[in-house]
């Protein structure tokens, strides 16, 4: 096929529709996919954040409920009063494994003010009389009412309640602390949600000593330098690696922020993050949400396959089509023209051009037959040839 | 007699010889170098274009130096 036939240019122009039609599903596509996998990056950090909302509330719901039955058992408060240490362990230590259980692993009673020390922890009875002087602390002994929220502690970065304790005459007598450890959370919402999660802390709120030693209490690995400016505190995931993040983390606004893309051999992955305050306010951390898109990629991918391919073979039937016909209706009878006009010319005056249809090429053929005809009577006119002969010779 | 004449003669006897479709063959040389072959006769005479035109149409068609 010769490149300046008009075969090849209706070739040449169909494959550029071919190619502009596949440019623009694929165009489509990835604009699709990049729209959706960011949506679904910001659906996933605004559910996460709700979701931790929930169990946030729910958990301090269930701390402020099993602390208010505490207070009104005379047993408990007698002992409170009495500042018998081993009273109160005797009577609240049974207890301490089912809440345990139910994650409330921090339970502390604390002295009042002015001193406001340790009186019985539950979780480490050995361990009292240190004084802790939190926000907590200061906000209890000036309110003298229940105060909640999240608190970085040496015990690891938990949601607590505090509250007063009052003996028959309302004068406070003590505190009752209770905690759950905010990693807990984390795998709780994975199990709801299936996305992973890693609780991280700013290090400008975590002792360095503090991080070292804990670690070898809780047997985990130092992670201190693996990040400049955070630890990772808590994760569902073995690998730190989904959790990269470079900026700071107190830059993160109250509506949480999405992060770019992460690939992993052939998962896809949307993440994001949002801050996690604690009672002060101060942004103390941030949870990281990590959702494996790979499903809706492989879903994607599959879709425009399928574009690809209800947009290919049409425009390659059409191609095939529309060249059939063109040699049916076209290039064959105008062949059949050239060859007829050639014979004629190379001495055939019999071979007729047949006109096999009314249209536009059929109108080319019935007017080539008559050319054909007026020529090859001139050519038969032995007159006109002598008479050409005869001029000639003159 | 002519060059010209001498030429159609050393056609016809190429396309006896390979047994080719005669009309088809002088029409295409005819074409190519504008003259028609059954014109020529022993008396016409040797145009110098005409020959030349007629040598690139045979080389071209034949594949045959004349």
């Amino acid at each position: 096929m010769q490149w300046n036939s008009i075969r090849f240019k209706l070739l040449a122009a169909l494959a550029v529709c071919l190619v502009l039609g596949i440019g623009g599903i694929l165009a489509v596509m990835h604009y699709s996919f990049e729209r959706n996998s960011q949506v679904l990056a910001a659906e996933s950090v605004s559910a996460a954040q709700r979701l931790f909302t929930i169990l946030e509330a729910r958990e301090i719901s269930k701390m402020t409920a099993v602390s208010e039955t505490l207070t009104m058992n005379p047993e408990v408060r007698d002992a409170l009063v009495a500042k018998d240490r081993n009273r109160l362990l005797e009577l609240t230590a049974p207890l301490y494994p089912k809440l345990k259980s139910e994650g409330i692993t921090n339970w502390m009673f604390h002295t009042p003010e002015p001193n406001m020390t340790v009186f019985l922890r539950l979780h480490n009875p050995a361990k009292f009389g240190d004084t802790l002087n939190r926000f907590f602390d200061q906000q209890v002994a000036r309110t003298h009412a229940i105060v909640s929220g999240n608190e970085l502690a040496k015990a690891g970065f938990a949601v607590r309640i505090i509250r007063p304790f009052y003996d028959t005459q309302g004068t406070v007598t003590g505190y009752v602390e209770m905690g759950e450890e905010l990693g807990q959370f984390i795998h709780t919402m994975k199990d709801q949600t299936g996305s992973d999660y890693g609780l991280l802390l700013n290090k400008k709120f975590v002792d360095r000593q503090f991080w070292a030693d804990s670690s070898k209490v809780w047997k985990r690995r130092d992670n201190w330098d693996d990040n400049p400016n955070f630890v990772v505190a808590d994760k569902t995931t073995p690998t730190d690696a989904i959790f990269r993040f470079q900026g700071d983390l107190a830059g993160v606004t109250d509506q949480g922020k999405v992060l770019e893309r992460f690939w992993s051999g052939d998962s896809v992955f949307v993440r994001g993050l949002f801050p996690v305050h604690d009672a002060a306010g101060h942004t103390v951390g941030a949870m990281f949400v990590v959702r494996d898109i790979s499903a809706f990629y492989l879903a994607m991918r599959r879709t425009q396959n399928i574009l690809v391919v209800l947009a290919v073979a049409p425009l390659a039937l059409g191609s095939l089509l529309v060249l059939t016909a063109l040699k049916r209706l076209v290039f064959r009878r105008l062949e059949r023209i050239i060859v007829v006009a050639t014979r004629v010319v190379g001495g055939d005056y019999h071979t007729e051009i047949q006109v096999s249809s009314d249209d536009e090429i059929g109108q080319f053929e019935r007017l080539f037959e008559q050319f054909r005809c007026v020529f090859v009577d001139l050519l038969t006119q032995p007159s006109a040839a002598q008479e050409k002969g005869t001029a000639a010779g003159r | 007699m002519s060059q010209l004449y001498d030429m159609k003669l050393l056609i016809e006897q190429k396309i006896k010889d390979d047994k080719l479709d005669a009309p088809q063959v002088k029409g295409k040389i005819g074409l190519r170098c504008g003259t028609v072959l059954a014109f020529i006769s022993p008396t016409t005479p040797d145009d110098p274009a005409k020959v030349a035109k007629l040598k690139t149409a045979v080389k071209e068609v034949l594949n045959l130096n004349l």
